[in-house]
């Protein structure tokens, strides 16, 4: 299968006052091309570390120390990936929103409550798409030219038009100086001399700097009269979000564009989430507990929301849950992680057959089942704090079959069978055995 | 807010009535000497030893009849004395407030933006100075570098020529804000003259006053940065400029307004001591020399007017709150 990114021993920490919380332990995660992969864990195990460290937003005071996170998006660099720790902020907001997106945990505070939701949907096709609306505006503005008009309004209207080719043409150029330098900044990847270094540097330095609006159109803003002729633009921008609001069920979009986010329901606002990180068309979605905080109906309808993307616009989802049984439902693969490191990864069958990883099977037992009778079965112990983590494999004090190597080593991650990888040393022993 | 205006005259009232009906008589008396039975006279005549009821309904008759009444310090009815002193205060409020606003939210943005780096501190220490600093302390000195030792930026409200051209006949005084009239006169030397010195009590106010919006803007900017949306537009792949301007700052400026509200207010009531030490004859001026003279219908009229002139900002800032902030508007 085509991988779509990968995650190579990850480390990420934590900044405190308390100490460096070593949030992510080496985590080596992969998600292909057009399945469905979950991340499952308790709270607090690094879930949503990981995938925002994927998308490099991780927030103060937490910073990635370590590792490799490679992507593998165009047909070019599917051969090697590019790794974007090395790349520019520049870079990493043309990828986020357009090729990978995120919905979070909690809708109602996810949403700007001093923006409209117009605005807050609008804003990733102006800042992925600009090019589009614009030459949509241009094509409607001459329309109406041609449909006649007096000579005051065609005044404006050709000099709206101006304008607004004035803003396409640099955005175009920049694009075009964008991809030559990313083009380049891609053959340099892999070579570590020092000429080709301090190029990189100088190429993403200068892909930080460029500036998508040229100097005329960055001049008008800043006169509200004069600023004006944007209207038109956002009036495209608003049929598009109208239409993307209707292919996500929302009722009543023409309304719904106009409100601010504390006007609506729970579940409204998860929607309005989905959309922001759906206008692109992304190639990657990361659900971060998309439904938790929602009540059980909503969310039947968020997860059948997801799959019917799943099918028709978006190619891979990253599922992050605590819900097994939600794994079950939309999973095809699953990586189980306990406090910073990827335990267990197989596919989601395997995953309630098979479990491999003495934490797995902990987690599979506390399920509570039809069937059982009296008190549910738990794992010991507490979560470790991640300030100072056991030694070893962090889940060996819990561990009820940790052995003496246990609290010396971390278990490498091994192939148990085809899929089936697990970081522990019961099985590491029996393969070299 | 008839209701706290209200309570604001009872209150200036009830102070005033602790003074002695001859004291308040005796403010009005012209001449050296004067007999008991003159003061007698007099108190029955103003009716000064009355219940206090019956002396606060006629004090309010002739207020909302628009006598009120003859100000001893700026020896004119206290409605010309106003109209004189008044302009002045509101000419250095209307520079200085924008300024100290826009200055503050500014340093503010770029000390959270910059958390612990730097220019952070140094946005730190730029507050913590201005915090503690007296006013009469740095306008002090402010006067003593540009006009003492410069020779810039004079104290007083306009020079010698300019005074000439207020008062020649010509002139026609329609706000009697000087910059103003000044432009609506088209006589631009004067209008210089004018700004020129306003400068330094401009900056005095500036660099003292920004401090708080300076540390209220950091507070609530660095909170405002630390909120999911905030991780919402980044994952859209917003800029940080974009992130910066549009997310953050205008959750963080809901605080700041109300702190500038209380501020401009707060200014209009006068500014004693920055008026004091840059000799600009302003509504502060006027009130301490009232006070010190128990020149009782000016303390009256303008602490009734500063109380009217809270109630209106407060009704300000409450109608920018709800543009600001979408949660507060009435549907």
């Amino acid at each position: 299968m085509q991988r779509l990114i990968e995650t190579r021993e990850l480390y990420t920490d934590f900044f405190t006052f308390e100490g460096v919380v070593k949030a992510l332990n080496g985590v080596s995660i992969v998600v292909n091309q057009g399945e469905t992969y979950g991340l499952v864990g308790e709270s607090g195990c690094g879930k949503s570390v990981s995938v925002r460290s994927m998308m490099r937003i991780v927030q103060a005071p937490g910073k990635i120390v370590g590792g490799k996170i490679l992507l593998f998006l165009s047909k070019e660099d599917r051969e090697k990936g590019i790794d974007i720790l090395k790349r520019s902020e520049a870079y990493m907001e043309s990828i986020r929103g357009n090729d990978i997106s995120m919905i979070f945990q909690e809708a109602s505070t996810s949403l700007n409550p001093v923006l409209s939701i117009g605005y807050q949907v609008g804003e990733s096709f102006l800042l992925h798409r600009l090019d589009e609306m614009l030459s949509e505006t241009i094509d409607t503005l001459k329309g109406e030219i041609e449909s006649g008009v007096n000579i005051f309004s065609r005044l404006w209207k050709s000099f709206q038009i101006g304008m607004f080719r004035n803003e396409l043409e640099s955005y175009l150029k920049y694009k075009r100086r964008v991809e030559e330098i990313d083009r380049r900044l891609y053959e340099l990847e892999d070579s570590e001399d020092s000429e080709s270094v301090s190029e990189r540097n100088h190429l993403n330095r200068v892909r930080d700097r460029l500036s998508k609006k040229s100097g005329l159109v960055e001049f008008v803003e800043h006169f509200p009269v004069l600023r004006r002729y944007r209207k038109k633009l956002n009036k495209t921008v608003r049929k598009h979000i109208i239409m993307l609001l209707e292919e996500l069920g929302v009722p009543n979009p023409h309304n719904i564009v106009d409100r601010y986010p504390h006007e609506l329901s729970g579940g409204m606002q998860q929607r309005i989430v989905i959309a922001i990180a759906l206008a692109c068309h992304p190639t990657l979605l990361i659900a971060d507990e998309p439904t938790s905080n929602l009540d059980v109906t909503i969310q039947a309808q968020i997860v059948d929301l997801i799959k019917l993307l799943k099918k028709t616009t978006i190619s891979s989802v990253l599922f992050i849950t605590h819900d097994l049984g939600l794994v079950a439902e939309i999973c095809d693969r699953v990586t189980v992680m306990y406090a910073g490191d990827a335990c267990e990864t197989t596919s989601v069958t395997e995953l309630f057959e098979k479990p491999l990883h003495p934490y797995t099977k902990g987690l599979l037992r506390a399920v509570p089942k039809i069937d059982s009778e009296g008190e549910l079965e738990t794992i010991p112990g507490t979560v470790p704090n991640l300030i100072n983590p056991p030694t070893g494999c962090r889940f060996h004090p819990r561990c009820p079959h940790a052995m003496e190597i246990c609290s010396k080593e971390k278990p490498p991650t091994v192939e148990y069978s085809a899929g089936h990888s697990v970081a522990c040393f019961l099985y590491s022993e029996k393969k070299d055995m | 807010m008839i209701l706290v205006l209200f309570g604001v005259s009872l209150l200036v009232f009830s102070i005033m009535m602790i003074i002695p009906p001859g004291r308040r008589a005796a403010i009005y008396v012209k001449q050296e000497k004067i007999t008991p039975q003159q003061m007698e006279a007099m108190i029955k005549k103003y009716g000064l030893d009355d219940p206090a009821p019956v002396q606060y309904l006629r004090w309010m008759k002739s207020m909302l009849s628009g006598n009120f009444g003859y100000s001893v310090t700026a020896s004119a009815p206290v409605l010309d004395g106003f109209k004189e002193y008044f302009p002045v205060t509101l000419e250095l409020v209307l520079y200085a407030t924008p300024l100290i606003i826009l200055f503050g939210v500014w340093l503010g943005t770029i000390g959270a933006v910059n958390k612990d780096k730097p220019i952070d501190h140094a946005t730190r220490v730029f507050a913590i100075i201005g915090y503690s600093l007296p006013t009469f302390w740095l306008g002090l000195i402010l006067l003593m570098i540009f006009y003492g030792y410069l020779g810039i930026f004079p104290p007083g409200v306009l020079s010698n020529k300019g005074k000439d051209i207020l008062f020649s006949p010509s002139f026609k005084r329609y706000t009697y804000i000087l910059t103003i009239d000044s432009i609506l006169n088209w006589r631009w030397d004067m209008f210089w003259d004018a700004l020129y010195h306003l400068m330094l009590p401009t900056i005095n106010l500036v660099l003292l006053s920004s401090a708080l919006i300076l540390r209220l803007m950091r507070s609530s900017m660095l909170e405002s940065l630390g909120q999911d949306y905030i991780r919402t537009a980044l994952a859209k792949g917003a800029d940080k400029k974009t992130i910066h301007n549009i997310h953050a700052r205008r959750n963080a400026l809901i605080p700041v307004i109300t702190i500038s509200g209380v501020l401009f207010a707060g200014l209009m009531g006068g500014m004693v001591i920055t008026e004091t030490i840059f000799a600009r004859t302003g509504i502060g001026l006027w009130m301490a020399r009232a006070a010190l003279q128990l020149d009782l219908p000016a303390i009256m009229f303008n602490v009734l007017f500063l109380g009217t002139v809270f109630v209106v900002v407060n009704l300000i800032v409450d109608i920018v709150y709800a543009y600001i902030d979408p949660r507060i508007r009435l549907t």
